[in-house]
């Protein structure tokens, strides 16, 4: 995830003149975005967590009950399914329980993952109000609008990402697509799209914690039962940016991971600050 | 967009500075040193907050203070009760709905569903009241005394299903109306000695509404679900029906109403739900 076309030797070449000596460096990530970045990990994942574990007790994804076992949660199918065919993955006794086993607090625990849930729900909508803070006190909120080019740069970045596994097998040299703004147009379609996500979590959480306060609310979304699906998709969302988020923060590097811890980033082209827009 | 707006939503460059590399080490370990803290304090506060029994899964065994544990996980019960509380508006009526929209309602009995012996010798007793007395009603005088209404309403469980149905009772405001409760009073205990527990043993169910809420225009004393008297399986002769509240809190067969100044217990919240449940 650079963000400079510059090869990283000169870089390096540069900042090793003798007159000199210090490092170019740019404010990348303001304290607040960076605070609330990491808290995100943890908020998260508790949400996920005892999310599942609500969904266990009135799953949205159900058939007819099974003659034989009277299962009827697809969810559990799915369990069933696994313990069935990938081995080595059979850790509890009940396989209808392997999602709620493995992907949440566990089955049967109703009261306690409403209240993990409602803790997490308030701290991610405080937190979502730290990153806004963040983003108007740094500036860093223009980075993130969609910009008119952005289709067609989105399809030259993705197709770099898809072929630099092969380019890095068959030792080629693969050119990084050049841009002169923060971030790419997929990761700005990325970065964009999770804040709306948040917010869109957010809403349709209310809408069926509150159903009849919230009635028109729950209304935009299709009604209270519809209003659950969106937010059970709403999660697969995050967990779907979430991966590729992390893999390509390793794959990129360093200076990447740091900028968000330290929020400054020494990957910067010495040559004159590149004007803002294409 | 003209160009001033433009200039306003322009990505600007980032505002770059140069540092001495020491510095710039320096403040790399300080922040990571620092990241590492949050993150390890993270961990320990998960450990802290999850259930025992998910710990287990993992293998940890963390013998934390459970008191202090329960204690913060109920403030977040409290904050969103709090919160629901200040949404609630006995003007706000609740959507209703026309009879083509009603939708199959399962008997959500927790336990055994009661055996319908008790139905005939079944009575309403209201303590608590401002004459000090105790009264006794029972379906025949209910019904003759008060007006009946009708009202298609959505039932939320607190599982995540819900039911659209047909329901026909007594206003419990019209109740309070004629057997006015004692001046202090701000809860009324709703419960139900025929509840049963899973193994069919009496397992009284006993839950706390407070009277904003009783006296909502919708909540009802229910007698009919789709202009039949209620069966066993929800709640007969009379249970009720309040849309603003989770399922958990619409008693099936009640059989006593005290009206109390102080919060009553409530079956649920002892047993890690929240209290007011407003919806």
């Amino acid at each position: 995830m650079s963000c400079s076309t510059t090869p990283r030797k000169e870089a390096i070449s540069t900042s090793t003149l003798p007159e000199r000596p210090e490092v170019l460096v740019a404010r990348r990530h303001h304290l607040l975005v960076r605070w609330s970045h990491w808290l995100n990990v943890p908020i998260l994942l508790g949400l996920i967590l005892s999310g599942i574990s609500i969904y266990w007790s009135s799953p949205i994804y159900q058939h007819k009950p099974d003659p034989n076992t009277g299962n009827f949660d697809v969810l559990a199918d799915i369990g069933i399914w696994i313990c069935a065919h990938a081995p080595g993955l059979h850790h509890y006794s009940s396989p209808p329980d392997w999602v709620y086993n493995h992907l949440s607090i566990g089955p049967g625990m109703l009261a306690a993952a409403l209240r993990l849930h409602w803790l997490c729900a308030y701290a991610f909508m405080l937190n979502g109000a730290v990153y806004v803070a963040g983003l108007i006190a740094g500036g860093g909120w223009r980075g993130l609008l969609p910009r008119r080019t952005d289709l067609r740069d989105a399809f030259r970045m993705f197709r770099y990402y898809v072929g630099f596994p092969l380019a890095k097998l068959t030792r080629r040299q693969r050119p990084h697509p050049g841009f002169n703004t923060k971030y790419n147009a997929l990761q700005r379609a990325a970065y964009f799209s999770v804040p709306l996500t948040g917010c869109l979590s957010v809403a349709t959480g209310w809408a069926i914690h509150k159903p009849m306060q919230f009635h028109s609310l729950a209304a935009i979304f299709g009604g209270f039962d519809a209003a659950r699906v969106w937010h059970f998709w709403l999660m697969w969302v995050f967990v779907l940016f979430v991966v590729p988020h992390v893999i390509l923060v390793f794959a990129d590097g360093w200076d990447t991971f740091r900028g968000m811890i330290t929020g400054w980033s020494a990957r910067v082209k010495r040559s004159a600050v590149t004007a803002n827009e294409q | 967009m003209n160009n001033k707006a433009r200039g306003f939503f322009a990505e600007r460059p980032l505002p770059e500075f140069e540092v001495d590399p020491q510095v710039l080490r320096r403040r790399t370990r300080r922040d990571v040193l620092l990241f590492g803290a949050g993150a390890a304090a993270a961990l320990a506060g998960g450990g802290f907050l999850l259930p025992q029994a998910t710990l287990s899964r993992v293998g940890v065994r963390l013998d934390t203070n459970s008191r202090a544990k329960e204690w913060f996980l109920n403030q977040a019960l409290r904050i969103d009760d709090d919160v629901a509380e200040a949404l609630y508006s006995e003007n706000r009526m609740v959507a209703t709905y026309t009879k083509s929209q009603i939708t199959p309602l399962k008997n959500n009995y927790n336990g055994a569903t009661p055996d319908p012996g008790y139905i005939s010798g079944w009575k309403l007793t209201l303590d608590g009241l401002a004459s000090g007395l105790s009264v006794s009603l029972d379906i025949r005088n209910l019904l003759a005394r008060f007006s009946v209404r009708d009202q298609i309403t959505r039932l939320v469980c607190v599982e995540g299903w819900s039911a659209i149905a047909w329901w026909s009772g007594l206003r419990f405001d019209d109740l309070i109306r004629a057997y006015p409760p004692m001046s202090q009073a701000k809860w009324a205990r709703v419960e139900s000695s025929v509840n049963l527990d899973a193994s069919g043993n009496p397992d009284h169910y006993f839950m706390s509404l407070d009277l904003a809420t009783a006296r909502h225009p919708q909540t009802l004393l229910a007698t009919h679900l789709s202009g039949q008297p209620l069966t066993v399986d929800h709640g007969a002769p009379l249970r009720l029906l309040a849309p603003v509240k989770l399922g958990l809190k619409n008693v099936k067969a009640i059989t006593n109403i005290t009206y109390a100044a102080e919060e009553p217990r409530d079956y649920w919240a002892e047993r890690g739900y929240s209290r007011y449940d407003g919806i």
